[in-house]
């Protein structure tokens, strides 16, 4: 009786010297963090984007029950002249300020990345100002600028002597409005993140190139464009993913029509405007779909040039 | 042509002197005329916020204002909403700051340093979640907002920005190059865990938090879609909601509110800008993120 309740005693020790063993391999405080962080992400995360897939097979209108509809949002959406409409501004919008903004971005970064300093970093902060400053003030500053009957954009053409522009009052330029404002607005994002890869460029290649008499242009054109590639295909990725998502921009700037309407503000008008959740949350998962596809290829892209 | 001989002859000294050369004086003037076409807009902004309010709206604008005044900034601080909203949007910006500042170097020394079963699956799950643009969750998170009973109160804006996968990302790329041994050492003295991330672990990240404190800062201080979403109630407004609702409610004319409104709305996101200039840079460096 005694000998086994020695080795029940016994082999409860080593049971809670395992138990023991086992709390020192997993951290307690890693794991209660990680699981708080996990029940955290379920809450903000996981759960809204299973309502949005959910949403999106259903019709809802925030009064009546949701009706589950299959495939018919997305049949819809396909059909949907507005949708392909705001595909186009997205698209077209993305293309444009995207491919401007990194050309300037990159030359302005080299140039800036030949001066030294005080010199450097104060025009640097000029750049970068309007990225700081909150969008919202840009948006209501711009559109205050582009007022076509007296406003400071037409002054300015007018006292250089050229005609005066509708601006936004015109659906072929009130995109193109918008682009410039949004240029501006993060030019100096672009520059930051292009001079900090110029400044990774090993200075001696640059002197070599200088010492054989390459100009600023050759210097450019051979040496710190292919050693950038990297990071102007990161800067195109992190670009597409928040052109895809500006806001206030078009609500604000807004041109005649839809000429402006993106798919982020379809999206919100369909939400929270025309009470149409169902096909709302269809539209954010096109979104979504697009983005993954557009970062796999240009990821892509990045390694299939690293591979010569 | 003695002209063009005296100024070359500065130029020689200068490059001497300085070790500046002439390509460089001319790159330096390019851009330095390219950073004024880049602060156009904003001079408008700040003569525009000393006019009188009669001047602000009289079209065609005129650059310059008639006649100086402050009385633009006294109109400001009486308009109902405005001084609160201002107000409203530091708090805010404040508590999410340092909200995201305990769970980034948190999480971050956690997924880091610690070992526990299933670290490298959960922080890839947590990783995953910055593949979903935000529009996408925009409705369902209204609803589930909506659900909690959180909608027109700070904790709907709070909750959503507490944690950010980033932050916590950022923070453990930081971490997990400070050296071992001193955490092996800690542990060998007695330290518990959370104890080494009090007095070793945090001391030593704060250059990468400043650098996530800035950008946290200027994210929910400039934030204007999710506030607009769920906030109703105009005591609860945010500034950049306030200044959007001069606008529709007033039209055009209103612009003698939006413009002191929008230059005093600046300063915040300036001064943390010229106070931490050093850490900007070398944070955008850290996580090249736009914006």
């Amino acid at each position: 009786m005694q000998d086994s309740m020695q080795y029940l005693k016994a082999k409860a020790t080593v049971a809670t010297r395992q138990k023991g063993h086992r709390a020192h391999i997993g951290s307690w405080l890693g794991l209660t963090v990680a699981l708080c962080l996990l029940i955290y992400y379920l809450i903000v995360f996981v759960v809204p984007f299973s309502i949005a897939v959910w949403l999106s097979f259903h019709n809802w209108d925030f009064i009546v029950d949701p009706k589950f509809v299959g495939l018919r949002n997305y049949q819809r959406m396909f059909n949907d002249g507005y949708f392909w409409q705001a595909v186009r501004v997205t698209v077209t919008f993305s293309a444009v300020e995207i491919s401007i903004a990194i050309a300037i971005g990159l030359v302005l970064a080299f140039l800036l990345s030949r001066l030294r300093g005080i010199a450097q970093r104060s025009i640097l902060a000029l750049f970068y100002l309007p990225v700081i400053i909150p969008s919202v003030v840009s948006v209501l500053l711009w559109r205050w600028l582009y007022i076509s009957n007296g406003g400071a954009f037409n002054v300015l053409l007018t006292s250089l002597g050229l005609p005066p522009q509708p601006f936004l009052l015109s659906s072929e330029q009130a995109l193109y409005c918008i682009i410039v404002m949004v240029i501006w607005t993060f030019l100096g994002s672009v520059m930051v993140l292009f001079l900090a890869g110029i400044n990774e460029i090993p200075e001696h290649l640059i002197e070599a190139a200088m010492l054989d008499g390459a100009g600023l242009w050759r210097q450019f054109w051979y040496i710190i464009l292919p050693l950038l590639r990297p990071v102007i295909v990161y800067q195109v990725v992190v670009s597409v993913i928040g052109t895809f998502q500006l806001f206030e921009q078009f609500v604000f700037l807004s041109g005649p029509g839809f000429s402006t309407r993106t798919l982020a503000v379809y999206t919100y008008q369909l939400g929270f405007q025309s009470l149409d959740l169902g096909y709302g949350a269809a539209v954010s998962m096109f979104i979504f779909v697009a983005l993954l596809i557009a970062t796999a290829v240009q990821l892509r892209r990045l390694h299939a040039t690293f591979e010569y | 042509m003695l002209i063009m001989n005296s100024s070359l002859s500065i130029l020689a000294v200068v490059r001497k002197r300085y070790g500046i050369h002439l390509s460089q004086m001319i790159i330096f003037v390019v851009l330095i005329a390219l950073a004024m076409l880049m602060a156009y807009p904003f001079l408008w902004l700040i003569f525009s916020s000393f006019k009188t309010a009669k001047d602000i709206v009289t079209l065609p604008v005129q650059l310059m204002p008639r006649e100086w005044t402050l009385e633009s900034f006294r109109r400001v601080l009486a308009a109902p909403d405005l001084p609160r909203a201002y107000f409203n949007s530091l708090g805010l910006s404040f508590i999410i700051v340092a909200l995201v500042l305990a769970t980034s170097s948190l999480g971050g020394y956690v997924f880091a340093r610690l070992r526990f079963p299933g670290r490298e699956m959960m922080f890839l799950m947590i990783l995953s979640t910055t593949m979903v643009p935000f529009i996408t969750l925009l409705i369902p998170l209204y609803l589930v907002m909506q659900r909690f009973g959180l909608l027109n109160s700070y904790m709907a804006i709070i909750i959503p920005s507490a944690v950010t996968s980033f932050g916590i990302f950022l923070c453990r790329q930081f971490i997990s190059v400070i050296p071992r041994d001193l955490y092996e050492a800690a542990k060998m003295d007695g330290c518990g865990d959370f104890a080494i991330y009090l007095r070793i672990i945090l001391p030593l990240t704060k250059p990468v938090l400043a650098a996530l404190a800035i950008f946290t800062f200027l994210g929910s201080f400039n934030a204007y879609l999710w506030p607009l979403v769920v906030l109703n109630d105009k005591h609860l407004f945010t500034l950049p909601i306030a200044l959007t609702k001069l606008l529709s409610t007033y039209g055009v004319t209103n612009y003698d509110l939006i413009m002191p409104a929008s230059l005093l709305a600046c300063l915040p996101p300036v001064i943390v800008f010229l106070v931490f200039q050093r850490n900007f840079v070398q944070g955008i460096a850290l996580s090249g993120i736009r914006g």
